[in-house]
């Protein structure tokens, strides 16, 4: 079983190719698409029950450290299973939201998309990288780039995210807050 | 073998560099390690620095100015800048109470 | 320079002045700040000398740096400062500016085992006790002129501990610690001592950005739970099924404490802000520990341990038990902050319950979390509005609960009747003033915020 602090598993020797590939990369398409249009509850349908989502924060450390950048278990944005993710979701949908009413304006733009199978035939390995931008009001903007590295569960004809790794370029997150999923 | 007096033993403490003048060549190091005294050049191979302001730790000598660690023995640099050579060690032998190393060429 | 003279590298630490003119912007008579302390750039550079200069700093907790060598790097005020373990055990603070041409030392967050820092410039070396060990080893070493054993990276000028959390000033003449705590650490206790093996902080730290006014944070949590009835009703429906219920638990088992500007806001209810982390066990928990904490703090603040509850320690250190995020909010400007936050967790916790804190406060006080997700926006147009020039001569209202002030003997400090009040943020406002108006620490430590005399005041109430 996979586990949100290792490696992918990703076996490089072996790439989807064709349709396969396609429809892995039209899953990363749609649920951008979603996202963009603050349709959460459409993300989370596309959301595999055993996810485990994550973003560690990110050091900047010393090249012979051996902790690197981040550690499992520390502090991060995001460490979330199925029903955390699902508390977000439920606070993106009141009117009350004050840091999304009115709507922030969203664009996940998703490139470098490469997928590979992994030793278990219902899961595939997608890397991607991503430039996340939000505006809201008349010009508060921020933007966040970095790369992911997801586990694509099979699900007839398409995918269910199973699990999530995010890694971004930056140190100190460059905005007052993260209300968007990455 | 000719063995020259340094310091008495009771003169080195854990885990300290302790440094000895040494008439006609440059100063000798001492510390504690395996059970016993070990001893080096004092004088850094990699900056002229001395290693008498540096520690001992894990069985490395290790220099406080740019942080090469060298394996007590074999003098074997690690994490050490560029041009860092191997630190010498000499053979040294416990006689009434004092540290006398082998400092021939 | 042509005279070639040699220098003094003594390290310099700048005197603080007098700006009555600034600390009359504070209007304690009508309750209210005029908003040029917001905005303007002046006043701003007197807040990094009269306040950031002098007081006592949040700077890392112990169990971030067990070992000698061991360090992080942080700000106080703006100053870029490294705080690491001696060799001895002690810990020691930097400037992060290397005497010779002023280049960062240490480029990184934090690390193990730390040697010392190198300049990446000219190689310059300093030890973990900030002295100058070494240069390029070739050309210095052979100025008979170059003076090594007088150079250092200059020392945080004080730095001491409080039951884990470790603190520093660049005043060598301000009051210990102790002093500048005074009784208020009756209230720290509740968080740093409700378990006799004490505290220790998650491993790493979350950095984000926001465009305000550090104030602003900083009055929030000093003694503003009013806003989470309408700011937060969001993150309580998601999380608790149901908005922020202004119950009498806010009012007649509750109240503000202010003791020098530091500031409580609770109520009495044991696990109010516990339960907004979002798991039953927790709270379970919360409840378990009580008879423990009640035997160790006495009733009143053992109720406190999980309870709805707010605290800001002056000028910017923050946090808020029961929920176990703690929080700087480094100044950048008039304008802008720097947001620093860890989860403090007793040590004696078992990991699963650690782990949930850690889950807690992420989903609710972190960038991505259903609480914080709302606060940014609020200071930041608090802050942004300034700009017009009409805007900001208007009056701001601080005057909530201006008479409900009480002797509560049994409790330090100043103290408030009802947590839904504005006196701490009116004392945070007259202790900045004070700060602005006084050049010396005997007339800040005896000024209006100064404890007022109790009985026993930190023990009347066991």
């Amino acid at each position: 079983m996979l586990h949100v602090k290792d490696p992918i598993g990703a076996n490089l020797d072996r790439p989807l190719a064709g349709e396969d590939f396609r429809a892995a990369e039209r899953f990363l398409y749609t649920e951008a698409r979603l996202l963009d249009a603050e349709n959460y509850t459409g993300w989370i349908a596309l959301v595999d029950e055993d996810i485990r989502y994550w973003m560690p924060g990110m050091e900047t450390r010393r090249r012979d450290d051996k902790r690197g950048p981040y550690a499992y278990g520390e502090m991060a944005y995001f460490d979330d299973t199925y029903a955390e993710l699902k508390v977000r979701v439920a606070r993106y949908n009141e009117p009350s939201a004050w840091a999304d009413n009115p709507a922030t304006r969203h664009a996940h733009i998703i490139t470098n998309i490469e997928a590979y199978e992994t030793n278990d035939p219902t899961l595939v390995a997608v890397f991607s990288c991503f430039t996340n931008v939000r505006n809201r009001n008349e010009k508060d903007q921020d933007v966040i780039h970095g790369r992911r590295e997801d586990v694509l569960r099979r699900h007839g004809a398409g995918f269910r995210l199973a699990l999530r790794r995010i890694f971004t370029v930056h140190n100190v997150l460059l905005s007052k807050n993260l209300n968007t999923f990455l | 073998m000719s063995l020259t007096r340094l310091c008495a033993l009771a003169d080195l403490g854990p885990d300290k560099i302790t440094r000895v003048e040494v008439e006609g060549r440059s100063p000798v190091a001492l510390a504690l390690a395996d059970g016993g005294a070990v001893a080096f050049d004092d004088t850094c191979p990699h900056a002229d620095e001395s290693l008498s302001q540096g520690w001992v730790e894990d069985g490395r000598i290790v220099c406080a100015v740019h942080f090469a660690e060298f394996e007590i023995g074999s003098g074997k640099a690690h994490n050490a800048p560029i041009g860092c050579g191997r630190l010498r060690f000499y053979p040294t032998e416990i006689r009434d109470g004092a540290v006398h190393a082998d400092l021939a060429d | 320079m042509c005279k070639a003279g040699r220098p003094d590298m003594k390290p310099a630490y700048p005197q603080a002045g007098s700006y009555p003119q600034f600390a009359d912007l504070v209007d304690t008579e009508r309750s209210q700040v005029d908003r040029k302390v917001f905005h303007d750039e002046a006043i701003y550079q007197a807040e990094l000398r009269q306040i950031f200069g002098r007081a006592w700093l949040f700077l890392a907790h112990e169990s971030q740096i067990p070992g000698a060598g061991d360090f992080v790097r942080t700000k106080m005020g703006e100053d870029d400062v490294i705080v690491v373990r001696q060799r001895d055990g002690k810990i020691g603070a930097f400037l992060n500016s290397c005497p010779h041409r002023g280049n960062r030392v240490c480029m990184v967050d934090a690390g193990k085992k730390a040697r010392g820092f190198i300049c990446n410039y000219h190689g310059w070396s300093f030890g973990i006790d900030g002295r100058l060990v070494g240069t390029d080893g070739k050309v210095y070493d052979t100025d008979p002129d170059f003076e090594k054993h007088a150079i250092t990276l200059t020392p945080v000028a004080q730095v001491a501990s409080y039951k884990g959390l470790v603190f520093g000033t660049f005043d060598p003449n301000a009051p210990s610690l102790a002093d500048w705590f005074g009784p208020f650490t009756w209230y720290l206790d509740v968080m740093l001592d409700n378990d006799p093996e004490g505290t220790e902080f998650i491993g790493g730290c979350i950095r984000s950005e926001i465009e305000c006014n550090w104030k602003f944070p900083a009055e929030n949590f000093v003694g503003d739970i009013l806003h989470a009835y309408w700011t937060h009703q969001s993150g309580a429906q998601a999380i608790l099924g149901g908005g922020v219920d202004l119950g009498p638990q806010y009012d007649e088992r509750a109240f503000q404490a202010s003791i020098y500007g530091h500031g409580i806001e609770t109520n009495l209810d044991k696990t109010g802000n516990t339960k907004t982390l979002g798991y039953p066990e927790l709270v379970d928990y919360v409840f378990s520990q009580y008879d423990k904490a009640k035997d160790r703090l006495g009733e009143t603040r053992a109720r406190m341990v999980g309870a709805i509850s707010s605290c800001t320690v002056f000028p910017n250190f923050s946090f808020l038990p029961g929920q176990a995020t703690f929080r700087v909010w480094q100044p950048k400007g008039p304008n802008k902050i720097e947001l620093y936050t860890w989860t403090l967790v007793n040590k004696s916790m078992p990991e699963h319950i650690k782990e949930l804190y850690r889950r807690g406060t992420m989903m609710t006080f972190s960038p991505g979390g259903v609480f914080e997700m709302d606060d940014g926006e609020n200071w930041e147009y608090c802050t942004k509005a300034n700009e017009g020039w009409v805007t900001r001569h208007q009056p701001l209202h601080y005057a909530l609960g201006i008479s409900s002030k009480i002797d509560a003997p049994d409790l330090p400090g100043h103290i408030h009747r009802g947590s839904l009040n504005d006196a701490n943020q009116r004392y945070f406002y007259t202790r900045w003033a004070e700060f602005m108006r006084f050049d010396n620490w005997s007339d800040l430590m005896t000024a209006e915020t100064a404890p007022p005399a109790k009985a026993a005041p930190g023990v009347a109430a066991e």
